[in-house]
């Protein structure tokens, strides 16, 4: 069965907004900036890119310090990382699946049980 | 290795009919998604097929396409034991089969994952306007790249 961090989906989910990619994308390149610093170069009001944040936030994906009256964010690349290494267990999971099937199948066709006649094995 | 879907196949030296009989008998079933014991499988679309997984509990995946010995889909919600898979709590699980070689080659996509959110998150109006997991996975691996050195 699929061991899965809960954080992998919310990181999926995190980053499946445009405005979110958008948003960390320019966290990436700055190193750190403000929700206000955010808004400046997005189409977006800082209300949404406060709420983009959370989301971010809560997903692992970026961590925010105070900074005066502002929090400074920056982005944490390891949730990331868990959550590209999550999606390779699933594929390795899948990988050994079809080498059952293939090994259940190869044994089947060499005991004459062929698929031919459906019904019976 | 990320794209927006998990992809894999594999080259079986056995008929198409022969990988079709593995991957809808409930015997076969049971041996490789399974615990051993043979799986129930209403098989038709929308039909359930029941995996056992045992401490993980059952999982009532629900048959999408049934097309022998060419294609067989159906969706599965492993995050939720118990509950039967719909489009709101489950991966799209396809499978298809092609003969080559004298052989058949299998291919599977699992697909759909940022839909199986854990629940209903205070801000779910917002996340059901998301545009779905289309590319993300793709953004996933760039990111990743970026950031991770």
């Amino acid at each position: 069965m699929t061991t899965e961090p809960a954080a992998a989906e919310e990181v999926l989910t995190a980053l499946a907004d445009p405005t979110r990619r958008l948003i960390l994308d320019r966290l990436s390149r700055r190193g750190d900036a403000t929700a206000t610093l955010l808004a400046d170069e997005l189409p977006v009001t800082r209300q949404a890119v406060v709420k983009h944040l959370v989301v971010l936030d809560r997903a692992g994906l970026v961590t925010a310090r105070r900074d005066g009256r502002e929090r400074r964010y920056r982005v944490r690349p390891d949730g990331l990382a868990a959550t590209a290494r999550w999606m390779n267990e699933v594929a390795a999971q899948w990988s050994s699946r079809l080498g059952m099937i293939k090994r259940i199948a190869e044994q089947a066709e060499r005991a004459g049980l062929g698929g031919e006649a459906p019904g019976n094995l | 290795m990320n794209k927006d879907r998990i992809e894999q196949d594999i080259l079986i030296d056995a008929q198409p009919a022969q990988v079709w009989s593995v991957l809808t008998e409930p015997a076969h079933v049971g041996e490789w998604f399974g615990q051993g014991a043979p799986a129930e499988i209403d098989l038709r679309p929308g039909g359930i097929m029941k995996l056992d997984h045992g401490e993980h509990g059952t999982f009532p995946t629900t048959i999408v396409t049934v097309d022998p010995p060419r294609r067989f889909v159906y969706r599965w919600a492993s995050g939720f034991p118990g509950e039967v898979a719909n489009e709101a709590n489950s991966t799209l699980v396809e499978f298809t089969l092609e003969p080559e070689n004298g052989g058949t080659r299998l291919k599977v996509v699992e697909s759909g994952f940022t839909t199986r959110l854990p629940s209903p998150s205070p801000d779910a109006s917002y996340e059901s306007h998301l545009e779905g997991w289309k590319g993300v996975v793709a953004e996933l691996k760039k990111h990743t790249e970026k950031l991770v050195a």
